[in-house]
């Protein structure tokens, strides 16, 4: 690459005593007029011609390249080497920096933007620490470009907090010219309160702790590690509650751009009491959630944010598991769901709830009623809350503005949406503090071994013939679900992990005809949305325990969270159009590690232990959603195996639908179900897909387009998006569980 | 007396056959092609169809591909 390019000096930097010393003096070389020829032709970030951004000729290696594990681009892309020792390291620092964009298994991709070094900064990261771990890990000289965009974008961050005392909330800064600025803005301005005891500015005066540099201690220096701790004078104003989420939204990159930080200093909170709780012994936590843990509370205090694992690698805790894991007594914990309502006691504990029961908008019950009182009321420690990817960003308003929270918590495994919402969540919750690699999850025997495969099923004559015709438009789907040759599949499979493997099953079906005619003809129990709640817990109960009962069907109901740790096997018929959220919640629900962990560790006697198949009918729209669905998986690093043979020639008559006139029969069948029959089932967490009406296609039926479908009310699913609100501070640092300690001292 | 047609076989599987007698329906009685439908993987068109057969093919499939936006 670029070493000798003639009539540019060498940018690279005498080595001095060690090769970890590469300064980044060579860029504020400003006199040095071929070099900022050069940099003024990259830049073209936002588009520009694809030639350019590819041609990367002008980046120049270091001789000690090979040593070093990335790549970084002048657009703001990084590659990392998963094969190189500093891997770990490497991931780690970039996974607090950068976007995460394809992890496949040896070379990752990552992408530097605005929201991710915010996120950076809120974890306490610098500018300088950001700029130079990223040179030392560089494989080229840092591009200039990349060096000033992260100036760029992190010039105002940090600067802002957020701080709630005593019930109110204030925005606080070491620098009062920049509150003065951000009260320029007419909705700041709009939003402050004035409150007594303030200097000639109106700003009231504090001191706060410094920042320690929390992380990536390994990557730095002596003198880089010795930032300074001292004690900083703060500035700060009062501002509207109601207001909050306006005025956060206002200091966002793309508005003021100056991010507030949410952090609770919970050590020295003296208001509100502590609740008495610590792990049990025997709850080890894994790698990965010490790691998500130290980013959350990386400077002795609690910042808000959203973690990302993979389903089934514990995240989510509900009141069972808390008694489980932790030393809690059973009164402090108390359950406020349509089915339990619990009053709570003390002046520290944990409720759990749903996001239903608090943002419910009509008239509630006089009990639930005190009970939301008393949540009101308070001040919240730490707003717990999972599933974040679910909750459509209306109600996560009414949930955060009703609990007054110091520090909120957001989990998930999947950070995509169709509707694009996720940025929401930036300001609604807080940057995203950790994501952990699935595959580096899966080698640590952590989450199971998923082999994920596509089965393609050719179309018969006779429903290619009708799904081609015009007249049919609104049933194609029920024609590709219903393929004779995709039920044989689906067949075939079943009895092959039944009877071969004795695995167990679920299969998914969004589309509530064909859940129904598959279940039915093949003697399976189903559970969909109007499936009453003593059925469900029987059928789920008689999954989990009994050996005859080994295959369930699901509708969408069971995307996420009902919990069938059991099951190994996913296969899935029908699926919501292109949703690449949905394919990753139902593969999530296998993921939870089975066996032994010796068997599941690279190497170990099962090279796969769970099975995620995909039925697609050939040529129909079926691929396009297929292929589109699995993008999230493919980022992740997961592969897809095309089978094309399913079933095999010589299974026959010993599966459905050999006979033409029985194909016949199912087809008229289809074709007589009313459009309505034949659509998807309608619920009502569908709210953050709009944007799949906007894509190439839709299906769906008059009546559902009318309203006239019955939605289910569907609250009494306590699985679904729970929502937990824990009261929790720290005690005396001798008493605190070894985690914190290590973090503390 | 014998008659002889010219004409294109076309060799395909079931599903495509079943697409190319479909887009014959499609259209109007002057510009049909099919000939004769030999069997379910097999027929016989007008000789100068075959572009614009492999043309809507290439439409139907292009329909039913995801390519991931960059």
């Amino acid at each position: 690459m670029g070493h000798g390019e003639k009539g540019r000096p060498s940018k690279r930097i005498k080595s001095s005593s060690s090769k970890e010393e590469y300064r980044l003096a060579a860029f504020t070389d400003d006199d040095d007029p071929s070099f900022m020829e050069g940099a003024g032709e990259d830049d073209d970030r936002d588009g520009g011609e694809e030639g350019k951004k590819k041609d990367f000729t002008k980046l120049e290696l270091k001789p000690d390249h090979p040593n070093r594990p990335l790549w970084a681009c002048a657009d703001g892309r990084i590659f990392l080497e998963t094969f190189s020792p500093l891997y770990k390291h490497a991931y780690d620092f970039l996974i607090a920096i950068a976007e995460p964009v394809c992890r496949p298994e040896s070379m990752h991709e990552y992408n530097l933007t605005p929201h991710s070094l915010y996120a950076a900064v809120s974890v306490g990261l610098e500018t300088e620490t950001i700029i130079s771990v990223l040179n030392k890990l560089s494989k080229t000289v840092l591009p200039k470009e990349m060096i000033d965009f992260i100036y760029a974008s992190t010039a105002n961050y940090g600067k802002v907090k957020l701080v709630l005392k005593k019930n109110r909330y204030f925005v606080e800064s070491p620098f009062p010219e920049v509150l003065k600025k951000l009260l320029k803005d007419e909705v700041i301005s709009h939003a402050r309160v004035a409150s007594e005891g303030t200097d000639a500015d109106g700003f009231t005066i504090s001191k706060a702790m410094g920042e320690t540099v929390g992380g990536h201690n390994e990557l730095l220096n002596e003198s880089e590690l010795a930032a300074a701790a001292e004690e900083k004078e703060t500035h700060s104003f009062e501002i509207d509650p109601s207001q909050v989420e306006n005025v956060k939204q206002r200091c966002l990159p793309n508005a003021l751009n100056y991010p507030m930080l949410e952090e609770y200093d919970f050590r020295n909170d003296t208001v509100n009491p502590d609740l008495e709780v610590e792990l049990k012994p025997h709850a080890q936590p894994r790698p990965y959630q010490e790691k998500s843990l130290s980013k959350m509370f990386g400077n002795g205090r609690a910042r808000s944010g959203i973690i990302v694992l993979p389903c089934g690698a514990g995240k989510s805790l509900w009141a069972f598991q808390f008694k489980l894991w932790s030393t809690i007594k059973d009164e402090q914990i108390c359950r406020f769901t349509s089915d339990n309502k619990e009053r709570f006691h003390g002046n520290a504990g944990v409720v759990v709830t749903t996001y239903n029961m608090v943002a419910f908008g009509g008239k509630r019950s006089e009990e639930s009623e005190k009970i939301i009182e008393e949540i009101r009321k308070r001040e919240w420690g730490l707003l717990l809350m999972d599933e974040v990817h679910v909750v459509p960003a209306h109600m996560f308003r009414k949930v955060i503005s009703l609990t007054k929270s110091h520090c909120k918590l957001g989990l998930t495994a999947t950070l995509v949406r169709e509707d694009e919402r996720i940025t929401d969540l930036n300001f609604l919750i807080g940057p995203k503090l950790y994501e952990a690699n699935w595959l580096d999850l899966v080698r640590g025997g952590f989450i199971a071994n998923v082999q994920c495969a596509e089965v393609w099923c050719p179309m018969t004559k006779e429903f290619f013939a009708e799904y081609l015709k015009k007249e049919n438009s609104k049933k194609k789907q029920a024609l590709y679900v219903m393929n004779p040759n995709k039920f044989r599949a689906c067949e075939f499979l079943i009895r092959f992990h039944e009877e071969q493997r004795k695995d167990k099953i679920i299969v998914f079906a969004d589309n509530l005809f064909a859940l129904t005619e598959y279940a039915t003809k093949l003697r399976k129990p189903m559970i969909y949305g109007a499936t009453s709640h003593i059925e469900r817990t029987k059928i789920l109960q008689a999954f989990k325990t009994s050996s005859k009962v080994n295959t369930i069907f699901l509708s969408k109901v069971g995307d996420n969270s009902i919990d069938i740790p059991e099951a190994n096997v996913i296969i899935q018929i029908s699926s919501h159009a292109g949703s690449r959220r949905q394919e990753a919640q139902r593969l999530g629900r296998i993921l939870r590690a089975k066996g032994k962990p010796q068997d599941r560790m690279a190497g170990g006697k099962e090279e796969f232990n769970a099975f995620f198949y995909s039925l697609v009918s050939t040529d129909t729209q079926e691929m396009y959603y297929s292929t589109k669905r699995q993008q999230f998986l493919i980022d992740q690093g997961y592969s897809f195996k095309v089978i094309t043979s399913l079933p095999p020639p010589d299974s026959g008559a010993s599966l459905s639908y050999e006979r033409l006139d029985e194909q016949l029969a199912l087809l008229g069948k289809v074709l007589s179900a009313g459009d309505d029959m034949v659509g998807l089932e309608q619920l009502e967490e569908d709210a953050d897909d709009i944007n799949l009406h906007k894509a190439r296609r839709t299906f769906g039926s008059m009546s559902a387009m009318s309203g006239a479908n019955g939605m289910v009310y569907m609250e009494y699913r306590t699985g679904k998006g729970k929502l937990v609100a824990a009261k929790a501070k720290p005690k005396d640092p001798s008493k605190r569980h070894y985690l914190f300690k290590k973090r503390f001292a | 007396m014998v008659n002889a047609t010219k004409g294109m076989f076309i060799s395909c599987d079931v599903p495509m056959a079943q697409f190319i007698i479909n887009y014959n329906g499609s259209l109007p009685a002057s510009q049909k092609f099919i000939i004769h439908i030999l069997d379910n993987t097999h027929l016989f068109v007008q000789p100068h169809a075959g572009e614009m057969i492999r043309n809507a093919i290439q439409e139907f499939r292009e329909q039913n591909s995801y390519e991931k936006p960059n």
